[in-house]
């Protein structure tokens, strides 16, 4: 497949803050790649570098094997993370207004308005004034402008920030729409679940660098367990102390505590190991985007190799 | 192309809201309503209409909608973060800004029709050459819109800062341009100085055309300086324009 996007050795300062730090990745035509990291990473910056809305410091940027340039905007679309839409003006106004910037004129520009509009699920909303559209909504048309022009490569930054969970089902439908249809997909967010399930590969951005990176099964081996023990107890202190004898690692959870299971194994067998401390309940969860991010994080924090990837085959 | 995309958007924006468009007509009439009566005293209003609409319409009409409007403009552009998805589209600073002057030459046209329907209604008349009628109110359009370009990219940054710049340092301009009383009531100290404020001219082009029924040749020097002016406010607005997406670029 043929790279749509490509960063090489990226660098970015803003005054003394680092904020991207040799940043190496490519996008194939067609992926859906995600971008994790907490606030801060440097996904923003990224964006705003691949659009050449910023210059790097250093590194270089290309769009379909070129480097990026002035008219890089005709081949980008982005949705950036704050809805960007004339409030006073329809649904259809505002795509109508975009496609005309953007060069479409005449049966292209309506055709283009009214596959984006149905695209996104509002074609009976669009001449609803925008003020009159829920946040979901116009979050979908925020998403559909910046598909109006068919960009070769689709940048959507935190597209499902503060939506209800029937707006995000329909934006991943949205994301999953263009890349059924051969589009590629740059998405940056915050909910990893969404992240797991939508995209091709994901990236795990921290602090300007690229800790992990690679399809969700691939990312599975940084954490060194086959599957998690999600263990609430009336006394986790309990629960953490019988890991450590059993030589298990073990990270906190929601009002709980997630032990590593080196293997899979049943229920039963995984109570039996914790016999003796009252438990309230015990889960059993494969490995997900959220133990790889806080894994590949905290090894690049301190600063030492992340885990190594378990032996599949052997364990 | 793309100015006229976006002269056809704020015009939509407000049509639809219309409120602007009520007040940027209400005002300007009642002011040259009031005006006009009180200059008029007990004698016949024509005379006082005549004097008085050409002052209303560069001062209280034009004012409001063309130096109050681009400043919002630009403003909601910025709060509604639109400001940001035109940096990554193709529409130059330049095309936005014609598209902006534009629409308001629009604004400012019906303004006109609004204001001298009244003058008309009282006996009053425009009495001097159309076009050059339409070149004063193009030039005086050009200049605020230029005005509240540069205000709006530069000193005020939210809604409620729209009325900073336009009361400080507009209505100041105002007064000094004679909109509300005739420039030769100045003291000569003032009145020098009223020469390098462009609403001055504005205001004594415009007379001269309406109401003296003067040629081109009248106000040549009025029409040279707001040639100037507009042309100054023109380029540096673009530029503020400029600046500002550069410094939107890096927030």
């Amino acid at each position: 497949m043929p790279t749509v996007l490509g960063v090489d050795r990226v660098s970015k300062a803003f005054g003394e803050r680092q904020v991207l730090s040799a940043l190496s990745f490519a996008i194939e035509r067609g992926e859906v790649y995600g971008l994790v990291g907490p606030n801060g990473a440097g996904k923003t910056t990224l964006i705003n570098i691949a659009c050449l809305v910023v210059p790097p410091d250093a590194g270089a940027v290309t769009l379909n094997g070129r480097p990026v340039t002035a008219n890089a905007h005709a081949r980008v679309g982005v949705a950036s993370q704050d809805v960007a839409l004339y409030r006073d003006l329809t649904s259809e106004q505002n795509l109508e207004f975009f496609a005309a910037l953007y060069g479409l004129t005449g049966a292209r520009r309506s055709r283009r308005v009214a596959v984006c509009l149905s695209d996104v699920g509002l074609e009976d909303r669009a001449d609803t004034i925008i003020s009159l559209l829920s946040g979901g909504m116009r979050r979908r048309l925020h998403i559909a402008v910046a598909m109006l022009h068919q960009p070769d490569l689709l940048i959507l930054d935190e597209p499902t920030v503060g939506l209800d969970l029937e707006s995000r089902h329909r934006i991943w439908n949205v994301v999953r729409t263009v890349a059924d249809d051969g589009g590629t997909v740059l998405v940056t967010t915050h909910q990893l679940e969404e992240a797991e399930a939508l995209c091709h590969r994901i990236g795990i951005l921290h602090y300007g660098r690229l800790v992990a990176e690679g399809p969700m099964a691939e990312l599975r081996r940084h954490v060194a367990a086959a599957e998690l023990a999600i263990i609430d107890a009336e006394d986790l202190g309990a629960v953490r102390r019988r890991a450590d004898e059993l030589g298990l690692t073990h990270r906190p959870a929601l009002a709980a505590v997630a032990v590593w299971l080196p293997e899979r194994q049943s229920l039963d067998r995984v109570a039996a190991l914790f016999s003796g401390i009252e438990l309230r309940s015990v889960t059993l969860k494969p490995v997900g985007l959220e133990e790889v991010v806080a894994e590949t994080t905290q090894a690049a924090r301190i600063n030492r190799p992340t885990a190594q990837p378990p032996n599949r085959e052997t364990a | 192309m793309l100015a006229l995309t976006v002269t056809r958007r704020i015009l939509t924006e407000l049509w639809h809201t219309r409120r602007s468009l009520i007040f940027w007509a209400l005002f300007p009439a009642l002011m040259l309503l009031l005006f006009g009566l009180i200059y008029a005293g007990d004698s016949s209003p024509a005379d006082s209409f005549n004097y008085t609409a050409p002052g209303i319409l560069i001062g209280a009409a034009f004012f409001f909608s063309c130096l109050g409007g681009p400043i919002a403009a630009i403003v909601a552009e910025r709060e509604r973060n639109t400001l940001k998805r035109l940096l990554l589209s193709p529409l130059s600073g330049t095309a936005y800004f014609l598209g902006l002057l534009l629409a308001f030459l629009v604004v400012a046209a019906g303004q006109t029709v609004v204001v001298y329907a009244i003058a008309f209604a009282f006996g009053g008349s425009f009495r001097g050459s159309l076009v050059l009628g339409t070149l004063v109110v193009v030039l005086s359009v050009a200049s605020y819109v230029g005005l509240g370009f540069v205000f709006g990219s530069h000193f005020t940054k939210r809604t409620e800062e729209v009325n900073g710049p336009v009361a400080a340092i507009g209505v100041p301009l105002l007064v000094l341009g004679g909109t509300f009383f005739p420039s030769s009531v100045l003291p000569d100290y003032l009145y020098r100085i009223a020469h390098l404020n462009p609403i001055f001219h504005m205001n004594e082009a415009m007379d001269a055309v309406s109401a003296e029924e003067l040629g081109a040749g009248a106000i040549v020097d009025h029409l040279v300086f707001l040639v100037l002016f507009a042309g100054a406010t023109l380029a540096f607005g673009v530029q503020s324009y400029r600046a500002m997406l550069q410094r939107e670029r890096v927030l």
